[in-house]
């Protein structure tokens, strides 16, 4: 477990995390001093800007809040702010990590930026009606069509590719800017993937709540649906079971292990190398069919719940299929990375670098293959599943070659890690008490850190769900790693290697 | 390309024709429920409507309604079904009439 460090204090006012006190600490504070603290939680003590949303309460008032990582002290900090008007302080242009979710924040509920920069159009599709639901209540102000535009001038022209695209990818516009070969600019729409989840939470109770929470992203099911559920007992003081802690570890690892293969499969498709290609989704095969043995489910659905777990791990299932498929997993990884048809086409591919992984505020593999060591489960450990500590693995490189070395090394220590948790994993929840309550989760997901915000209404009911997978974070850098002189077939390499999905982003 | 040729030929043959037999880890996937007629109750009935996360189950007078095609196999009325519901094991559902994936099972059991 980290070390928890020196206290942290912002501005003298009160914004102090004590050793000892909780995880999570939530602070208002007045729209005229967000961007300063904001500015100071970065540059004084290393904040990671985590998330940021709003949320409207019975009268219309819409209330930002902000999520900040003090990931060396174990601690996340939530500033509240109740807006006055539909402006609100563009953090965005003291961190661009915000960009997204002020943009988000504009389509939901018409409040944005107070500046002139033009936003991008995030999840409300341009041909929308002006009864397309958003996330605001009370709000009958038509959204004025304020995005940039896509910008294509002299010899460049915009080649479009997708939303359908071939081999069963996610529906995803990419709009390739190119004089021929070289991708100069990108343009990404996802919302042609947009669902509401968010919006459908609202009034169900957290058990119900939790079967849409978890399919939002049905390949992070098991991180997301985690955070959703700890933000819910976080709201309601609900332990749980330690039993139910390994459990949920167990579930996470096994999710992450069948994810990072898959992109494995994935990086080969895109190089061109079928044959590998063929071997790795013979391997994911056995780690969906071990899924199904261990839980009841490929994909994990249905594994966590409010409180603790519906189902315990089979454990001779995961001790007699596991060694296996990781056996098959790593005679595969070994011809790969002296295949040089593969290896050359991952090198210097997609590049990252390390200061846009943190000015960007990135998660997991991706963050990790460009140097920056952080990892939810190490850095914000929340009891029985988190011990022991994962190993942070990272490399420097930031190509799609690095992420994929860090992918094959957190498959072997996420089979440590199952080892550990299994003996002690098993069934149980603690009830959930129907009560009024605000609540923050996260987990690291096998795509990065997952977090979910939660308001309960008196009759215990979701007032307002905030999900934030680690797809919406890391999008973000999509677009900077396509235009490092990469050329179109590229693309999908570098796609496969970040490894995210529109779903959890558009969910 | 002959390395992985070599490699691949030393795990064996993977793929087999199709579909040469059902796979045995099909019976494994989770799959829609099947009714016990004589065991359900109008009362059962309307608490797995409730509780149905997508719908797929609702009554129409003495008769329960079960729409395979919003069913995901979750699992819930399994653990509401008191030995009235069990899976079906069923689960190449492909059809060319939408209504065809509609089912009426007749309540027979007793409150």
């Amino acid at each position: 477990m980290t070390d928890p460090g020196p206290p942290t204090t912002v501005n003298g006012e009160g914004v102090a995390l004590l050793p000892g006190s909780d995880r999570i600490q939530t602070k208002r504070v007045e729209t005229t001093r967000l961007a300063e603290l904001s500015h100071e939680l970065a540059v004084d003590h290393g904040a990671r800007l985590a998330d940021l949303f709003a949320e409207d309460g019975p009268d219309g008032e819409v209330t930002l809040r902000s999520v900040y990582a003090l990931d060396g002290e174990s601690r996340y900090l939530v500033l509240e702010c109740p807006l006055d008007g539909d402006r609100f302080p563009p953090l965005s242009d003291l961190d661009p990590a915000a960009f997204v979710e002020e943009c988000e924040i504009y389509e939901q509920y018409g409040a944005r930026p107070e500046n002139r920069k033009r936003l991008n159009r995030v999840l409300v599709p341009p041909h929308r009606s002006d009864r397309f639901p958003r996330l605001r209540r009370r709000d009958g102000r038509r959204l004025a069509r304020d995005y940039e535009p896509h910008v294509v001038s002299g010899e460049a022209f915009e080649f479009p590719f997708g939303p359908v695209r071939a081999a069963g990818w996610e529906s995803l516009y990419m709009g390739l800017v190119t004089t021929g070969e070289e991708v100069l600019d990108l343009y990404l729409f996802q919302w042609h993937k947009h669902r509401g989840i968010e919006r459908r939470l609202r009034g169900l109770d957290p058990e119900r709540a939790t079967f849409f929470a978890e399919r939002a992203d049905g390949l992070s099911s098991v991180g997301d649906t985690l955070a959703f559920c700890r933000a819910v007992e976080m709201a309601t003081g609900t332990e749980v079971p330690a039993p139910a802690g390994h459990t949920r570890a167990v579930a996470l690892e096994l999710e992450r292990i069948y994810n990072h293969a898959a992109a494995v499969a994935a990086m080969c498709q895109t190089t061109g190398l079928s044959v590998g290609q063929a071997r790795s989704e013979i391997v994911l095969e056995q780690l969906l069919r071990l899924n199904l043995a261990a839980f009841g489910h490929r994909y994990l659905f249905g594994v966590i719940s409010p409180g603790g777990v519906r189902r315990e791990p089979n454990v001779d299932e995961i001790q007699a299929l596991l060694p296996a498929a990781l056996d098959e997993f790593r005679y595969l990884v070994d011809a790969l990375l002296v295949t040089n048809s593969h290896v050359d086409r991952l090198e210097s591919t997609g590049v990252v670098t390390p200061e846009n992984a943190h000015l960007l505020s990135l998660v997991g593999p991706v963050a990790r293959a460009s140097g920056q060591a952080i990892d939810a489960r190490r850095d914000h450990p929340t009891g029985a599943g988190d011990e022991p500590a994962p190993l942070v693995r990272t490399q420097d490189g930031g190509d799609a070659l690095a992420r994929m070395r860090v992918m094959v090394d957190e498959v072997e220590d996420a089979e440590r890690l199952i080892s550990a948790h299994l003996g002690e994993a098993g069934a149980g929840a603690e009830p959930v008490p129907l009560a009024e309550g605000a609540g923050l989760g996260w987990a690291e997901s096998p795509r990065g850190e997952a977090l979910a915000w939660v308001s309960l209404d008196a009759g215990g009911c979701i007032d307002h769900a905030r999900l934030r997978p680690a797809s919406v974070r890391n999008w973000r850098a999509f677009d900077d790693a396509a235009r490092a002189q990469n050329v179109f077939t590229d693309i999908p390499i570098i796609e496969a290697s970040f490894w995210l999905t529109v779903a959890g982003f558009a969910r | 390309m002959a390395f992985w040729f070599y490699r691949g030929l030393r795990r064996g043959i993977a793929t087999t024709r199709y579909p040469k037999t059902v796979d045995p880890w099909a019976r494994r996937l989770p799959s829609a429920p099947a009714f016990h007629s004589a065991r359900l109750t109008a009362g059962l009935v309307d608490r797995l409507a409730r509780e149905c996360p997508t719908g797929a189950v609702h009554r129409e007078d003495h008769d329960l309604v079960l729409d395979v095609g919003r069913c995901t196999g979750c699992g819930r009325c399994l653990e509401l079904g008191h030995g009235a519901v069990r899976p079906s094991g069923e689960f190449l559902l492909a059809v060319t009439d939408r209504a065809a994936l509609v089912k009426r099972i007749p309540i027979r059991g007793e409150d």
